[in-house]
């Protein structure tokens, strides 16, 4: 029951900031909607006992990732004139149209799984050394190309990047 | 009773809302945030496989998304600073200069 | 899912200390604002010009790298509590692995972006 009451108030806050991420004008109103799905979606992992990848959640995305967004943010710093014209009351229905759509369709294709509820799991499913003994076993390759990625993501972003701004 | 069916619902639900905003945004800054978005419903439909067969490899592979999403943010950002410097917009319907 | 119930309490009493504190300060407080004390806190001294200006890109590169080696952080961790159990196999692996992220480190060193000229 308690884990009913906590589902539906993490997933429709979810659901609530996650189409206020979308909605807002202000791409720092957008950011801190994002932050806060964020939120409910690392309480989501951990009611998935994935206790380590909640952990690492609020950690990668709340702590950097949208740390990079709010500094890019700051760094372009946009005027009101230059977010754009407001988009037309016709287009914003045909969007809403689009996401019921989108929506319906993925929502179609998951009602046949399975109701049956999550089996039980040991003490040790989702901890730190449980998932590392994945990370550097059976998936080893992953985790070495995860490295190349990152690599990239350095060269990328400094090569992009490095000259003066203004 | 939560049952794997719910988490797959609010991750069809949180996809789509990514979709609508990849598609229908202009900022180019909204656009990276509704890839994230729906980077987390993946992982979220990742996750909640992996509990269903009580299996950690569901939870190993979320952390590669995890990895992805930040490289994804890194060099994304990166082109969103090298677009406003050359065209001093980040509006993507702006940049058009490849159109014929 | 149990051993959460800390977190949760945690949460909400946050939540509703800072609430009530806004709250309270904002209903119960006299309000009589002027011009003058409308700007900007500097310490006594005028406001120079707006904060609301563009920041250097600088930061952005510092949070990029801040980024990565927080991955890097990430995946550590693990290895740092499997260390005995993995041995001198998972020692290579993630020499390997900091060996690919140190070039990205002399990259961007060589490229001046840890600079703060």
């Amino acid at each position: 029951m308690g884990e009913a009451i906590l589902f539906w108030f993490f997933g429709g806050l979810t659901c609530v900031l996650a189409l206020l991420v979308i909605v807002m004008r202000n791409p720092v109103h957008s950011a801190m909607a994002l932050i806060g799905n964020l939120f409910c979606i690392a309480a989501l992992f951990a009611m998935l006992d994935a206790h380590f990848l909640a952990a690492i959640q609020v950690l990668v995305y709340a702590g950097a990732i949208l740390v990079l967004f709010l500094f890019v943010i700051m760094l372009l710093n946009l005027k009101d004139h230059e977010l754009g014209n407001a988009r037309q009351t016709a287009t914003k229905i045909a969007g809403a149209i689009l996401l019921c759509w989108v929506a319906f369709k993925l929502i179609f294709r998951v009602m046949p799984s399975t109701t049956a509820g999550f089996p039980a799991v040991g003490d040790d499913y989702g901890t730190v050394e449980t998932v590392g003994r994945f990370l550097f076993g059976p998936h080893l390759l992953p985790f070495e190309v995860a490295s190349i990625l990152l690599l990239a993501a350095i060269l990328g972003s400094v090569a992009i990047a490095k000259k003066k701004l203004w | 009773m939560i049952t794997l069916q719910h988490y797959l619902v609010l991750s069809a639900i949180v996809f789509s809302l990514g979709v609508a905003g990849v598609l229908l945004r202009r900022n180019a800054l909204v656009i990276l945030m509704s890839v994230e978005l729906m980077l987390n419903a993946a992982n979220l439909a990742l996750l909640g496989f992996a509990r269903q067969l009580g299996d950690t490899t569901g939870q190993s592979l979320a952390l590669f998304v995890m990895t992805v999403a930040a490289a994804e943010a890194a060099v994304g950002l990166a082109l969103v600073l090298a677009l406003f410097r050359g065209r001093g917009t980040v509006n993507v319907d702006e940049v058009r200069s490849l159109r014929g | 899912m149990l051993g959460y119930g800390a977190v949760l309490v945690l949460v909400a009493l946050g939540g509703t200390i800072a609430v009530v504190f806004v709250g309270l300060s904002r209903y119960l407080g006299p309000r009589n604002a002027n011009a003058a004390k409308l700007t900007t806190y500097e310490c006594g001294v005028e406001p120079v010009k707006t904060a609301r200006e563009r920041f250097p890109v600088r930061f952005y590169l510092v949070a990029m790298l801040f980024i990565v080696f927080d991955i890097e952080a990430v995946f550590l961790y693990p290895w740092a509590l499997l260390f005995r159990e993995l041995g001198l196999f998972g020692l290579i692996e993630m020499a390997v692995f900091l060996m690919v992220l140190v070039v990205g480190l002399i990259y961007a060193w060589r490229k001046g972006a840890l600079e703060w000229e």
